[in-house]
């Protein structure tokens, strides 16, 4: 045959990679999906793509899929295969019984930015109606937690104010610790399009990443900052703009509080917080701090875009507050080309974070604690809810410790691999009587697992996600569940196995029961997203097809009006000194993703086989060390051994690594600090020390035997 | 629906005449463009709507009164009481000639069968060989297989440009290039270095927009990639 096969068949659905959610036909032949197709007719994509939407698909059918569900009494025993009622059985019989043994409170769980909205509802809906309590929470814990409540502070909702199109419309682009080239590729590629016809672009962050510079695109300011100092820098572009009145008069006096205002200039506009002062603090030049915020101010249309290099300090949600506040301040908000937006890593981070998979919060974040809510819960479902908000992500493995918390439903995570200070989790873990794991592959957590129920892909169920930029997409089924159900189908049948009677037809009467119990989800459903192709919440009766710009009459808030939140910087508890002297930051690589899971099993990994550490010449030079050396990367927690590549990316006293390698267990070297309202990690901002040689910490030893 | 080149739909409207059927269109729209919105097909290779029109490849060609020779549609902007054909024996004559030249030095085994954007034009223009006793064609030209998820094959490239368009225009990576002038011109990654040494950051948007399939996806190739 020398033509190449022609796909007998296209489905259009949504990428399981990144939160800018494009659009794509996957197309079959004979039953087996042989390429994706980049959607033309997609609002995200308009037909582009990356190598891991476009190409990284073939995980799906890899040999590690767990086609059979898997349980064993303990967890030093192997897994013995079962049927799908004998592992539901068996899952529903050790949680009631540690329920009734320790209490309602005694079990938990969290769901992932992976899932589709439709499996995320359910699996709150499982904690809260089912378990009947709030002990669930979700992965976006560690990565945008603070924006959630950074932006709902200040703007009143914790999601992007823009469609990613309206930055073809930025005159000034503002990047945040984010590199939008690796890590939201499509949307890096618009930005830099945006750049090339002449919008002038401020990147703040410690790398000199490919966003500072590429073919054709370069930064009119970098603000290479020190790792930990964003509250500080912000602040004090802030500064210059109160200091030279470069603010918007007009629009704080009509949408903001004016006193507000003034109480945040007496903040901001402090001489603590001049460039001259907070430039050597930051490792700046002033005058580049004053560049970027004139420029920011002039505008006439400025944008925010802002990653996870904003929200995992400990003062993540603070400088979260402090784009608000940018943003208020110079009236860039409300209209096409502005705005506060930020790039979610996951598919589905947002999707997550605006259905209720919170310990305190229903969709829509609306409190648990509030009797009106709780009661339209409670009458959908037909059951009495627990008021108490329940145990975050990390209390929940800090309870597991002291013996009040010991069981646990995980679907689509891998907190072993991916959360902070990994030998306390795998502690935390080890001392659980029931942990249930619905994932594709064995992961590093399912070593501590007793049950293991094989999940679907994405190519292989219903459903939806939400975008970064609200956009909620739909999820097709384009092949039959590998392991025979769809994954919102294991968590109904694990409910009726613990006693809760429901039952959906298909995925969309899920998606019903969420428009039903959600005003922004309101005007949601297959039908309408069938008939227009995508839609942007908030909708409702008064925006039928959805929103693309938030803010425009007015702030979401009780009043209508933005709030100024006052932001005092107080640097992090983790310090240089001089066994640990170098500042260890961590990121994404273009070609794989996250933990790796899905891309790790790809042809992908030819171009980023291993993690490596990013180190200065200067650095390298005074401890011996040449490109390509393995080294010891070890920190006041733990130590691992990667490989250097001596790069100019990162700047004396700068060392930086990818975390997507489970060999690499970089989390064992990171700190377990964290933001301060939202307990997202501090994984930006570590103090650690390189050398050749195996340093001698006793925690090192500890680790080993840990995971031995 | 390709359109050939970015849509116009706002601004002014100018009024034309398509074979002899009088048209309002926005100003700013290419002849292509503005023709395909009125069901009018015109063959084309090199043009796709989301890269600027390029005007290389010469099978789009129509004619219009007052102007010479016979401009291509698709660099040809619409402008108020343009009287145009695109369909005329000369016409057919001329696109005949210009695909028979591009099957020239195409393999031939890859003819029939053919489901790529160039063979359907060629189905459209209804032109399945060519005449031309050929000596010199680039059917040796080494595969370029290095990237693990899809090749280049030379020998079914018509240096159309596109992919190298879709790299600089939508991707922004500038990762292509034309080296070399007219027969020895060949799409090149990098310094030369074949796809996956160079800086190609495999976003696909060469794969998507090539019309021959000269750049085409390994996973339609079960068996392994075999010339025609």
């Amino acid at each position: 045959m020398v033509n190449p096969i022609k796909p007998d068949r296209s489905v259009v659905t949504t990428c399981a990679y990144c939160g800018v959610g494009c659009g794509f036909k996957a197309e079959t032949h004979q039953g087996r999906v042989v390429r994706m197709i980049p959607w033309k007719e997609s609002k995200a994509n308009h037909g582009h793509s990356c190598i891991k939407g476009r190409f990284a698909f073939d995980y799906y059918q890899h040999p590690d899929r767990v086609r059979t569900p898997l349980i064993r009494e303990d967890i030093n025993q192997p897994w013995r295969e079962v049927g799908w009622e004998e592992a539901l059985g068996f899952a529903a019989k050790r949680f009631r019984s540690i329920q009734q043994r320790h209490g309602a409170r005694s079990i938990g769980a969290i769901s992932s930015s992976r899932c589709t909205n439709e499996e995320i509802f359910l699996v709150q809906k499982l904690a809260r109606a089912v378990f009947g309590n709030n002990n669930i929470d979700n992965c976006a814990r560690i990565c945008h937690s603070p924006t959630q409540f950074g932006l709902s502070a200040t703007v009143g909702w914790g999601a992007a104010s823009q469609n990613f199109d309206s930055i073809m419309q930025a005159d000034v682009i503002m990047v945040v610790g984010a590199n939008p080239t690796e890590g939201h590729p499509v949307f890096g590629s618009q930005l830099k399009r945006r750049v090339r016809q002449g919008a002038k672009l401020i990147v703040i962050d410690p790398r000199r990443t490919e966003t500072v510079r590429s073919a054709h695109v370069e930064a009119a300011v970098h603000l290479g900052l020190r790792p930990g100092t964003n509250v500080a820098v912000l602040n004090s572009i802030s500064h210059v703009i109160v200091r030279e009145k470069l603010f918007n008069e007009a629009f704080i006096r009509e949408r903001c509080e004016w006193h507000e205002f003034e109480h945040w200039c007496d903040l901001v506009g402090s001489d603590r917080y001049a460039p001259e002062v907070i430039g050597p603090e930051a490792g700046l030049n002033p005058a580049d701090i004053r560049r970027a915020a004139r420029i920011y101010a002039s505008g006439p249309k400025s944008a925010i875009y802002y990653g996870l290099g904003v929200t995992e300090h400990s003062q993540g949600s603070t400088g979260v507050m402090c784009l608000g506040n940018l943003s208020l301040a110079c009236g860039m908000l409300g209209r096409e080309g502005v705005g506060v937006n930020p790039l979610r890593g996951q598919g589905n981070v947002q999707g997550g974070s605006c259905l209720g998979s919170w310990p305190h919060v229903f969709s829509g974040y609306r409190f648990v604690t509030d009797d009106d809510v709780r009661h339209s819960f409670e009458n959908d479902w037909g059951v009495t809810l627990d008021p108490e908000p329940g145990l975050r992500l990390p209390n929940m493995f800090d309870a597991a410790l002291t013996g009040h918390f010991r069981g646990m439903y995980i679907m689509g995570e891998d907190p072993v691999q991916s959360d902070p200070n990994q030998s306390h989790i795998i502690e935390a873990m080890r001392a659980m009587e029931c942990v249930v794991i619905q994932d594709l592959f064995l992961n590093e957590t399912a070593r501590y697992a007793h049950v293991f129920l094989p999940g679907s892909s994405s190519l292989e169920k219903d459903g939806t996600f939400t975008s970064a930029e609200r956009r909620v997409n739909r999820v097709r089924k384009v092949v039959e569940p590998i392991a025979g159900l769809q994954d919102w189908e294991i968590v109904v049948k694990l409910m009726n196995a613990m006693g809760y009677a429901c039952n959906y037809d298909h995925a969309g009467q899920i998606l019903d029961e969420i428009a039903r119990l959600s005003p922004a989800y309101r005007g949601i459903s297959f039908e309408l997203i069938d008939r227009i192709g995508s839609v942007q919440w908030p909708c409702d009766e008064s925006a039928p097809e959805g929103t693309e710009v938030l803010h425009r009459e007015r702030f979401p808030r009780a009043n209508g009006r933005g709030t100024f939140m006052l932001t005092e910087y107080v640097a992090t508890r983790e310090r240089t000194s001089d066994t640990y002297p170098l500042l260890l930051t961590t990121g994404r690589i273009l070609s794989q993703y996250n933990v790796g899971t899905q891309t790790r099993r790809t042809a992908n990994s030819q171009w980023h086989a291993e993690d490596v550490l990013e180190i200065s010449a200067d650095d390298a030079h005074t401890r011996g060390i040449r490109n390509g050396d393995r080294v010891w990367l070890s920190s006041r927690y733990g130590a691992t051994e990667l490989t250097v590549q001596i790069s100019e990316r990162v700047r004396a006293g700068l060392v930086y690594t990818t975390f997507h390698h489970a060999e690499t267990r970089v989390n064992v070297v990171t700190s377990d600090l964290s933001d301060w309202a939202t307990n997202c990690p501090e994984y930006k901002v570590t103090a650690v020390e390189v050398s050749l040689h195996k340093p001698a910490i006793a925690q090192i030893k500890r680790e080993e035997e840990a995971t031995a | 629906m390709d359109y050939g080149t970015p849509l116009k739909t706002s601004g002014e409207m100018v009024s034309i005449t398509i074979n002899g059927q009088a048209l309002e269109v926005a100003a700013g729209n290419s002849i292509m463009a503005a023709a395909l919105m009125h069901g009018i097909d015109i063959p084309k290779l090199c043009a796709t709507d989301n890269l600027d029109a390029y005007g290389s490849c010469r099978v789009c060609l129509v004619e219009v009164d007052g102007m010479r020779g016979y401009p291509a549609s698709c660099t040809t902007l619409v402008s108020a009481g343009m009287v145009i054909r695109t369909e005329s024996e000369a016409l057919i004559r001329l696109r005949k000639g210009m695909l028979q030249l591009y099957l020239s030095d195409f393999p031939a085994g890859d003819i029939p069968d053919g489901w790529s954007e160039f063979h359907r034009t060629l189905q459209q223009v209804g032109v399945t060989d060519h005449p031309y006793s050929v000596s010199k064609t680039h059917l040796d030209a080494p595969v370029d297989e290095s990237n693990p998820y899809f090749l280049f094959d030379p020998a079914k490239c018509i240096v159309c440009n596109r992919c190298v368009r879709a790299c600089e225009e939508i991707q922004g990576t500038f990762a292509l290039t034309i080296d070399g002038r007219g027969f020895d011109s060949k799409v090149v990654a990098g310094q030369d270095q074949g796809f996956f040494e160079s800086n190609c950051v495999s976003c696909g948007a060469c794969v998507q927009t090539c019309p021959t399939q000269a750049l085409v996806e390994k996973s339609l190739f079960p068996e392994g990639y075999q010339r025609g």
